[in-house]
């Protein structure tokens, strides 16, 4: 953990202990610090239009269960993991599961590295196929990714904000990555 | 080879991660604040009953006059002295590896700190003539917010200031218990613990994340005093007596 890392979490630290005490200019704080990554986590874990009422909803609850934060692995993790709860149940309620509701790159690259028109073309491409393939895994394996790699979180963010030992996180990972992997692969070679 | 292979697209995924059109979040703080303030309304009545229901247990704090119960509060893990806040739980993230200091502090005398502060400067006569005296995180006036007095080369420290402003400092201790210090109610830490300060701005970015030893804290008037690195509660609630 970098030393930037730490100074955050003790803000937070410290925003939580006001914000337990009943202070909601604290607890504002929080929810002006974490709307933008719960936010992107809703949409990345599926939850696509609703993504902003998911959000909403998961501040609500999180202050209700405030009493129980404990801050073994920092406030964004055990937040994303209400976000991530959310997510499902408005899965359920929807009864529908269009997954991960994710369009790749319709805008332009923001830092142009490749100035070679058919070499972007295929990047693009490449990068609509990866998430292709991400949809069709199995919701545990595509979450897993998404929190690992899509949000950036480490195994123990990763394993908060799904509510599974760190083990699992780890052969999970390994699992989803070896499946894509493959199906990448089959595309790649027609026949093979 | 295979880890080769999986690297290549673990940093596929992570660059695809910057690609991904994710519309403007809204910005949700009016939105659940009301939401919140409603919701609190609702529940005032039982978190009464649940108030009520603490001091009822923890002897010391049910038999504090009314004025003192507004500053001392024991609902859940939080113990609250004026200006000091505990959390009955182990730090985030472990305790700090090195200390640092409090903001702005510069070396004084008694005489000074008895001039300069906007509260009554007192000296725990148990502990004699202090090495250091420092004066802490000033105004534009130059009026001190914390007065520290060291004793026996450094490894005791008093810290007195003005506790009726909002909670200066954050504790996180599993330890940490309520005790009678003469008239009013204490908190004891036994062990090491961090503490955070919060400055006079009340601005939650301090990142004074100081390692302390067994501590007492405790009121008087709207002052609150914290001794810290007296090793049994009897020897320092024999200290916090002796204030002059």
């Amino acid at each position: 953990m970098s030393r930037l890392d730490r100074a955050t979490e003790w803000d937070d630290a410290a925003a939580v202990t006001r914000a337990r005490a009943g202070d909601l200019d604290a607890y504002e704080v929080l929810v002006a610090r974490y709307t933008a990554p719960a936010h992107r986590a809703a949409v990345l874990l599926g939850a696509g239009a609703d993504a902003d009422d998911v959000v909403q909803d998961a501040f609500v609850k999180a202050h209700r269960q405030i009493s129980r934060y404990r801050g073994e692995s920092g406030f964004r993790p055990w937040l994303l993991a209400i976000v991530a709860n959310e997510t499902r149940n408005l899965h359920r309620s929807r009864r529908r599961r269009d997954g991960l509701v994710l369009r790749a790159a319709a805008r332009e690259d923001p830092a142009p590295s490749s100035p070679d028109p058919a070499e972007s073309a295929m990047a693009a491409e490449r990068r609509q196929r990866l998430v292709d393939q991400i949809r069709l895994l199995d919701a545990p394996e595509r979450e897993v990714l998404v929190c690992r790699y899509l949000l950036d979180l480490s195994e123990a963010e990763t394993a908060t904000t799904l509510g599974v030992p760190k083990g699992t996180v780890k052969s999970r990972t390994a699992r989803a990555l070896a499946k894509l992997r493959n199906r990448l692969l089959v595309e790649e070679v027609p026949g093979g | 080879m295979a880890d080769h292979v999986e690297d290549a697209l673990v940093a596929e995924l992570r660059a695809l991660g910057d690609w991904l059109d994710v519309p403007e979040p809204a910005d949700q703080r009016a939105a659940v604040r009301a939401r919140l303030a409603r919701l609190d309304h609702r529940r005032r009545r039982v978190r009464r009953w649940i108030v009520a229901t603490v001091a009822a247990i923890v002897g010391t704090v049910a038999v504090v006059p009314p004025a003192r119960a507004a500053v001392v509060d024991g609902v859940g893990d939080l113990l609250r002295v004026a200006g000091i806040e505990v959390r009955r739980e182990a730090a985030p993230g472990g305790l700090p590896a090195r200390p640092s200091r409090l903001p702005s502090v510069r070396p004084s005398t008694l005489d000074e700190a008895r001039r300069v502060a906007r509260f009554p400067v007192r000296v725990p006569a148990a502990l004699g003539v202090p090495d250091r005296v420092l004066l802490a995180d000033p105004d534009d006036a130059g009026a001190p917010r914390v007065v520290t007095l060291t004793y026996r080369g450094g490894t005791v420290r008093f810290d007195q200031f003005d506790g009726a402003v909002s909670p200066a400092f954050f504790k996180s201790a599993p330890a940490a218990q309520w005790v009678d210090i003469g008239a009013g109610p204490g908190i004891w830490l036994p062990g090491p613990h961090p503490v955070t300060y919060v400055d006079r701005k009340g601005i939650e970015r301090t990142e004074t994340a100081r390692l302390a030893g067994p501590t007492l804290i405790w009121v008087a008037g709207t002052v609150t005093y914290r001794l810290e690195g007296l090793s049994t509660l009897k020897e320092a609630r024999a200290v916090a007596l002796s204030l002059d």
